[in-house]
């Protein structure tokens, strides 16, 4: 009987054992940490910037952070799953649309601590408003590390091509492209990664994103503007415009074995892309920028692009929404914006932050010329069922093994 | 005997209440979202619309859902004969008693132990580069204009470097089964064979086919569940945008569950848990079919 008892309580000591074992973490210190999960990886220019301004934070005010680098993969896996088991997150970050869209419903509600705060004195206004136009009219996430879409030039390739204003039609940009390659240069090179957005750029200046999104997701790709696009890029296949490499161009080939190495002279891509080539590129490399072309009879111009910015968001459930706020202030403001946009090469969000990284001189009147804002790829990448089927096709029009008409039918053929 | 039973039920509980949290609940819980359309994979269940068979019907008329299965297919079949083959021959080889046998093994093991993201990359930027890549250096040292001249990495040819890429990785693992396989049969049978006459060939089309067997369905049963899951060499050899070369039906799964690209597309878990289901009924197909094909235990030695 004695046996039994023991047994039995062995038995069950084992199980609570076990049980304890897979409850959370949850130490009484954690709690009066303001918790914030990071879409950066811990070794990117971005984490170590926001680390090191985090520990000024917490000196200068005494409230302690706990940040967790999760990474893109992290934070877009993990995020939702966490949050709906009720983890203790105060504050997280990442793109704008997938805060706002994808994790709409978790946010708070940032109005009136804006307001209390005076966060608007020296925000992005483009940026702000951005922010409350995905966040359904009221501003629910803050924007920071200002991004902006758009053909990145070598201006040392432009000048010994004797270019000298950048293109802003579609007939300048042509003539552009044979000016490069008569200097004996690759006009336009490009990755796998980012293939789609010329597609989805071009269908944009004809007839708009929202068009463009429409036909991509319905499949109308007997819409004119489909052909006429793929006409387009006929054309500059056929002038041997675009890489001899450009079908196998796997991310990060294309930006840095071309492009940095000072062999092509433009990439359709976003700001980030001086600080991802800076090692290769060398600090003597000068970027040029514009918004891709205008086309005859279309109608967007160069003033519509993809903009955007990473942003930080409270948890609606947070229980120290002030101190995630003055947190969020303190990151996106002054000294700990300068200190990311030098380090990460980045664009500051402060609006009194006026000194850009000299990389990124020439980025900025585009920047400021636009007022009508693209999501990600002007829509060619709105249908997750057919992106890789555009990208497919599209590669292979860029490099010449498929003619305009040969790529509507593809498409039409994989959207039955 | 009412002692007993008691304390079966005390020391069985622990571990069958886990198995039923751990697996039959998401077992049960995924084939119920397959009926479902789910935003958000955590959602709770009063945001759960039911669809019938929606989900199922979306993916059998989805073109990009078919190619990634006829990849993963292709993947098994033609990757599965590239890997076996090669497998159990370094395994014959390896014991068939040559010199440096070990350091033969360790470098064909190799790859296994390296990093998939460190192999990826050293494929797709080095050594199937157009540019300055191994194959285009080899092409342009044997004079070889086609070799020299070949796109591994375009879209007509992306799927046959991945799979060189995957395949070599794999190789060493299979052949480590195949090789302990071979060494189990005894000597015994191979100096009969020698006094009688065989050749070396004779013997391994004679004794040691037959009596690996086993070891190859577990080699294929190992190779079928690596396939049916494969996903990092394919995120790997389309990085940010998933490509009709190397997608499969897991990374399908993902865009539907976690979005796709950089771009906010619709999400779908109900669908993610219908390609599970579809992939698991391959798998066990595939089991059933291994079964039929290797009834291992009519040899004993």
């Amino acid at each position: 009987m004695k046996k039994k008892c023991l047994s039995t309580l062995l038995c069950a000591a084992m199980v609570a054992a076990m049980l304890t074992g897979c409850g959370g973490d949850k130490a009484p210190a954690a709690d009066e940490k303001l918790v914030y999960w990071s879409m950066w990886d811990a070794a990117e220019p971005q984490a170590q910037a926001i680390s090191k301004s985090i520990e000024a934070f917490t000196e200068e005010t005494g409230i302690a952070v706990d940040v967790q680098f999760k990474g893109r993969t992290g934070i877009r896996e993990g995020l939702q799953p966490a949050l709906d088991a009720g983890t203790n997150i105060d504050l997280f970050d990442e793109d704008i649309d997938r805060v706002n869209t994808t994790w709409g419903s978790y946010l708070l509600d940032l109005e009136e601590l804006a307001k209390a705060n005076d966060y608007e004195a020296t925000a992005n206004a483009g940026l702000m408003a951005a922010c409350r136009e995905v966040g359904g009219g009221s501003l629910k996430s803050i924007p920071y590390q200002p991004n902006v879409f758009a053909y990145f030039y070598n201006v040392e390739i432009f000048e010994a091509a004797g270019v000298t204003a950048v293109p802003t039609t579609w007939a300048e940009f042509l003539d552009t492209c044979q000016k490069i390659k008569d200097a004996g240069y690759t006009p336009i090179t490009n990755d796998n990664a980012y293939i789609s957005s010329m597609f989805g750029y071009h269908m944009s200046r004809l007839v708009g994103e929202p068009a463009t999104e429409e036909i991509v997701k319905n499949g109308e790709w007997d819409h004119e503007a489909v052909l006429k696009t793929a006409q387009a890029y006929e054309e500059l296949a056929s002038k041997g415009y675009f890489s001899e490499t450009i079908e196998s161009n796997q991310w990060p080939a294309g930006q840095n074995t071309e492009l940095a190495m000072g062999t092509a002279a433009m990439y359709l891509n976003g700001s980030w892309l001086p600080n991802e080539v800076k090692d290769i590129a060398g600090e003597d490399f000068k970027w040029g920028c514009f918004s891709y072309p205008a086309v005859e009879g279309g109608v967007d111009g160069t003033e519509a692009s993809n903009y955007g910015a990473q942003v930080f968001a409270i948890n609606a459930k947070s229980s120290k929404p002030d101190q995630a706020f003055q947190l969020i202030t303190y990151l996106t403001k002054g000294e700990a914006d300068a200190l990311l946009s030098e380090m990460s090469v980045g664009i500051p969000a402060d609006s009194s932050n006026t000194a850009w990284p000299a990389l990124l001189t020439n980025v900025k009147p585009v920047m400021d010329s636009l007022t009508t804002r693209y999501p990600w790829g002007a829509g060619a990448e709105a249908n997750a069922d057919m992106t890789p089927i555009i990208v497919e096709n599209f590669t292979k029009l860029c490099g010449g093994s498929l003619d305009a008409q040969g790529f509507v039918d593809a498409m039409k053929a994989a959207g039955k | 005997m009412k002692k007993n039973k008691t304390m079966i039920v005390v020391f069985l509980a622990p571990a069958v209440i886990m198995f039923c949290i751990i697996f039959v609940y998401p077992i049960i819980r995924t084939i119920l979202m397959s009926f479902f359309k789910i935003e958000g994979v955590t959602d709770a269940l009063s945001k759960w619309e039911f669809s019938g068979l929606a989900n199922y019907i979306k993916l059998f008329n989805t073109e990009l859902f078919r190619i990634s299965m006829w990849n993963i297919f292709r993947i098994w079949l033609f990757g599965g004969i590239l890997v076996m083959g090669l497998a159990l021959l370094f395994a014959a080889i390896l014991t068939s008693g040559i010199r440096f046998k070990n350091v033969f093994r360790a470098i064909i093991y190799m790859p296994n132990v390296v990093s998939a993201v460190a192999l990826a990359t050293m494929w797709l930027q080095y050594v199937f580069s157009p540019k300055f890549g191994l194959f285009k250096s080899i092409g342009t040292l044997l004079h070889w204009k086609w070799l020299e001249d070949f796109q591994w990495l375009d879209p007509s040819h992306l799927f046959l470097a991945l799979l060189i890429a995957y395949c070599f990785g794999m190789v060493g693992y299979h052949m480590l089964i195949f090789a302990s396989g071979i060494e189990r049969i005894g000597t015994e049978y191979y100096e009969a064979a020698t006094l009688d006459g065989a050749s070396r060939i004779q013997q391994f089309r004679y004794i040691t086919l037959p009596l690996l067997k086993g070891v190859t369905k577990t080699n294929i049963t190992m190779w079928s569940i690596s396939s049916a899951g494969f996903f990092l060499w394919s995120q790997l050899f389309s990085m940010v945008v998933s490509n009709t070369q190397t997608i499969t039906p897991v990374v399908y799964m993902y865009q539907n569950i976690f979005g796709a690209g950089n771009s906010m597309t619709e999400r779908n878990a109900g669908i993610g848990a219908a390609v599970g289901v579809l992939l698991s009924v391959c798998v066990v197909l595939i089991f059933i079919v291994c079964d039929k094909l290797f009834k291992d235990d009519d040899i004993e030695f």
